[in-house]
């Protein structure tokens, strides 16, 4: 199991954006710069961002991206469940499932997906720009 | 987000082995589990080496659980190796960056959970259903 380029690189990006966000709008330049991402890789994750609700794109000269909501209501479940696609271990139930399939999805994948839930909603944007998740892990 | 195939298959292989009460055959095990010959003997590879399955020889012989008390955990770090959900391990950038903790966040809650689960009460579910290669 692994979050993919898309889901860290969106993360970081959006990290990068909450830090700068009285700042207005945000060139991509900067972002790349600052996090050393690929510009042209940041330019998609920005888009599906965008779509997704996230960002909002200020056109021109001055433009950028913002952070659209504020980001103590931003669960980081969210961001993922957009960048990854969805963030589970059970697979949606095929037909021809077999029996020990079907057991370990319902006994263990299930739980491990409510596990993760569990820890990604609990963590706003604004926590991990504060660094304030570090009290979860003690 | 998936466990890859081997240790997806790694864990139905055990499943399976921990409802059986004598030895099973290569063969008795792919028709349980659809995995095909070949790809079991690799599965069992990794396995046998970190002592989860024992291999007997002779007419007898096959393939059964080593011992009770093996943990999903347990088959996933034989079968796919340490669980990194993102290759922050070789970054240098991980003292500044914020997002780092939370794919340790992401690993401490998976792999806790996992060693929480116990092959055998899987097992036990299948037992429940009449499948599984003891009854």
């Amino acid at each position: 199991m692994k979050i993919s380029t898309r889901g860290r690189y969106g993360l970081r990006l959006l990290v990068d954006l909450a830090e700068h966000r009285n700042e207005g709008p945000v060139a991509l330049s900067q972002v790349a710069r600052r996090q050393e991402l690929s510009e042209k890789y940041l330019q998609q994750v920005a888009l599906m961002l965008t779509r997704g609700g996230f960002l909002t794109s200020v056109k021109g000269s001055g433009g950028g991206y913002q952070l659209k909501g504020n980001p103590e209501k931003i669960a980081i479940y969210d961001v993922l469940d957009l960048l990854e696609g969805t963030i589970t271990f059970a697979e949606t139930a095929p037909g021809q499932e077999s029996a020990i399939e079907r057991v370990i999805r319902l006994h263990f994948y299930q739980n491990l997906d409510q596990e993760v839930r569990k820890v990604f909603e609990n963590i706003s944007l604004a926590e991990v720009t504060r660094a304030e998740w570090f009290t979860y892990m003690i | 987000m998936k466990l890859s195939t081997k240790g997806r298959y790694s864990l139905q292989t055990m499943v399976y082995l921990a409802t059986c009460k004598e030895n099973c055959s290569i063969r008795s095990i792919s028709e349980a589990t659809g995995i095909s010959s070949g790809y079991l003997e690799q599965l069992m590879i990794p396995l046998r080496r970190a002592k989860l399955v024992v291999a007997e020889r002779g007419v007898q012989g096959g393939y059964r659980i080593a011992r009770s008390g093996i943990t999903c955990h347990d088959v996933l770090s034989a079968s796919e190796g340490d669980f990194h959900p993102a290759p922050c391990q070789d970054c240098g950038r991980s003292e500044a960056c914020k997002t780092h903790q939370i794919w340790s966040l992401l690993q401490n809650a998976v792999v806790d959970y996992s060693k929480q689960v116990y092959i055998e009460d899987l097992a036990s579910h299948l037992v429940e259903q009449e499948v599984g290669g003891g009854i």
